[in-house]
């Protein structure tokens, strides 16, 4: 007879005990899975919050006075392919998200009413992501070709899908359509326009120049304003490098303190199911001595006994694994959507950690059956045939 | 027809002054005590003695379950437990058919799974049915041990331990929990795989059982202490 089906029907005919080790499966799978995709939620909010915090590194033109970069925001320019080449280089792992940025301060810029004010313009180039590090996906505030979008204090009569128009360098009207309106509170931004950079160039008249890159996550946490600084000046000596964001620190120490308790808390909940199945298995073995010996009597290998008990154990941690894992990625969504703010609606079941899942349990669970079924295959067939 | 053989009269199994002890903390148990004993192939030999007189160790070491710690068991000129494990568990899927007391029937499978687990070649599958209406079981293939009586029961474990053509029977007690009349169908059964060819040891302590033996041994503490040709009924 084909050992899956014997395996199924007793796994069918022991319902309870082969429940129970579904079960630890599906929690340990599950647990390791919501964690997983919670730390990595969290480390996408906290990144998102450094984001909107004002990130956490300012590249700008070497010599730029800092009281100029903070307030008349007028400074230096220098090429936007400085990104790429940063993107792109091996030396520079300091920090992983680029974004090059064209921020000026626009004087008079007339609104639909005809009142005439001053209001920041950001230009965003689309976010580079370090090619280098491991791929993440991307945190940058990319703003569409051909739109814009409004801070909260700019002029509110206008909506999105109304046209922005402003008036450039070169005397021309521009107009764009607004994606969307920010809320407020976003600082410096609740009083700008932000533009795809190409857009705004164009508006400035300054083709292919930025004036800041913004950088996000750090890779390196002590020492990275360092690291950062000195990698960056060992490929452009004009380019100055300085750390932002103080609760950049503190969100990243949670982050980290995340991916800490994560650490503890899924081996502790994996080897606890693993202790229990290995002794329900245990048990099971112990019921099932006279079906082992009777399947010795019958010229079964201990080969194949092996095999019996660890199919067993293969196919409960593959059914357990993959229920585990849409459960635990369930689990992450539904709780995500209450803990997290930025990252709420993109917790979506990470497809990497399927796999995953459907290769360590079955391999765990596996391991786990190892010494009951080392035990089976060394019953003596003889003494629990005998026995009455 | 129960059992597929033709040739009678040659010898099959061989024991050569085999002993087996076994140990507990506080003294030492000889279940053996340099047997020998010589079977031909299609005898039927039936094993008696009081309990823990060594009748069941003597067929698990025919059966290759129990190696001895002296002596040795030939099966057609070759010590079984000179052999390989493979060749060892070869031995028992191929030449040997178990029939226990307590029927070791797996739980979870039909009366028809639980056949098929003895089968290893084709041809066996195909007989399976004969063998169900040979032995009254055809209406209850798909039924569960836990749905038989304890007579359909063994019935059942007979067929699983003859589906695929062993030379040899071991038998251990097999009417230890029947009644007579289940005994009696039983004992029609195996008397039937016996005439067919088959070699047949069978330990019992019924003395209306081991009647349809053609030769019956004593054993009293590991040594067989009689041996006498039998009135076979056939």
């Amino acid at each position: 007879m084909n050992p899956f089906k014997l395996v199924i029907k007793e796994i069918l005919y022991r319902r309870i005990s082969s429940v129970v080790i579904l079960i630890t499966v599906i929690v340990a799978s599950s647990v390791a899975v919501s964690i997983f995709s919670l730390s990595k939620a969290s480390e996408n909010e906290t990144r998102k919050i450094m984001r909107e915090q004002g990130l956490n590194l300012y590249i700008y033109p070497k010599g730029t006075n800092l009281i100029d970069f903070y307030t008349v925001n007028n400074t230096g320019t220098f090429p936007e392919s400085y990104v790429d080449v940063l993107a792109t280089s091996k030396t520079f792992d300091a920090v992983r998200h680029l974004t090059g940025i064209l921020q000026v301060r626009f004087p008079e810029w007339e609104d639909p009413n005809g009142s005439k004010h001053q209001i920041m313009l950001f230009g965003y180039k689309d976010e580079a992501i370090q090619k280098y590090l491991q791929e993440q996906e991307t945190m940058g505030f990319d703003v569409a070709k051909g739109t814009v979008v409004l801070g909260s204090l700019i002029s509110k009569n206008i909506k999105p899908g109304d046209p922005f128009v402003i008036t450039g360098e070169d005397g021309k009207a521009y107009s764009y359509e607004v994606a969307k309106r920010l809320s407020e509170g976003k600082g410096l931004m609740d009083q700008g326009v932000s533009f795809n950079l190409e857009d705004l160039q164009q508006v400035l008249g300054i083709p292919g120049q930025i004036n800041k890159i913004e950088a996000l996550g750090c890779v390196c946490k002590d020492g990275r304003i360092k690291n950062a600084r000195t990698q960056v000046q060992n490929i452009f000596a004009d380019l100055e490098v300085t750390e932002i964001s103080s609760i950049a620190d503190a969100r990243e120490n949670q982050r980290v303190m995340m991916n800490k308790y994560g650490a503890f808390i899924i081996p502790f909940v994996i080897l606890s199911c693993l202790l229990i199945t290995g002794l329900l298995f245990y048990q099971n073995i112990n019921a099932r001595r006279r079906e082992i010996g009777l399947l010795k009597a019958m010229g079964r290998s201990i080969y194949s006994i092996l095999y019996i008990i660890l199919l067993k154990a293969f196919i409960l941690g593959l059914a357990g694994g993959i229920i585990g894992f849409f459960a635990g990625s369930a689990i992450a969504g539904y709780f995500g959507k209450e803990i997290f703010l930025f990252t709420a609606q993109s917790i979506k079941p990470i497809w990497p950690l399927f796999y995953g899942c459907i290769v360590i349990f079955p391999v765990l669970w596996m391991l786990s059956s190892w010494i009951p079924a080392l035990l089976a295959a060394r019953i003596d067939a003889a003494r629990t045939l005998s026995e009455e | 027809m129960i059992g597929n053989f033709k040739t009678k009269g040659c010898k099959m199994i061989e024991i050569k002054s085999v002993s087996k002890r076994y140990y507990t903390s506080s003294h030492e148990y000889t279940a053996l005590d340099a047997v020998s004993l010589t079977l031909s192939k299609g005898e039927y030999l039936a094993v008696t003695g009081k309990s823990g007189a060594g009748k069941s160790t003597l067929l698990y070491v025919i059966g290759g379950l129990i190696h001895p710690d002296e002596g040795s068991v030939l099966f057609r000129d070759r010590n079984i437990y000179d052999q390989s494990r493979s060749e060892k568990d070869a031995y028992r899927k191929k030449e040997i058919g178990f029939v226990f007391q307590q029927f070791h029937l797996m739980p979870y499978l039909s009366v028809l799974d639980n056949i098929r687990l003895a089968c290893y070649e084709k041809s066996h599958y195909d007989t399976i049915d004969s063998y169900l209406e040979k032995c009254s079981l055809t209406e209850l293939k798909v039924k569960f041990p836990s749905e038989l009586s304890v007579g359909e029961k063994q019935r059942t474990a007979f067929v699983r331990a003859i589906i695929s053509n062993p030379e040899i029977l071991l038998a251990d007690e097999p009417t230890g929990n029947l009644d007579p009349g289940n005994s009696k169908i039983l004992m029609d059964l195996i008397n039937t795989f016996h005439l067919n060819g088959g070699t047949v040891i069978m330990v019992s302590h019924n003395h209306d059982i081991v009647k349809y033996a053609d030769r019956i041994i004593t054993i009293e503490k590991g040594k067989i202490i009689a041996q006498s040709q039998a009135d076979a009924q056939q």
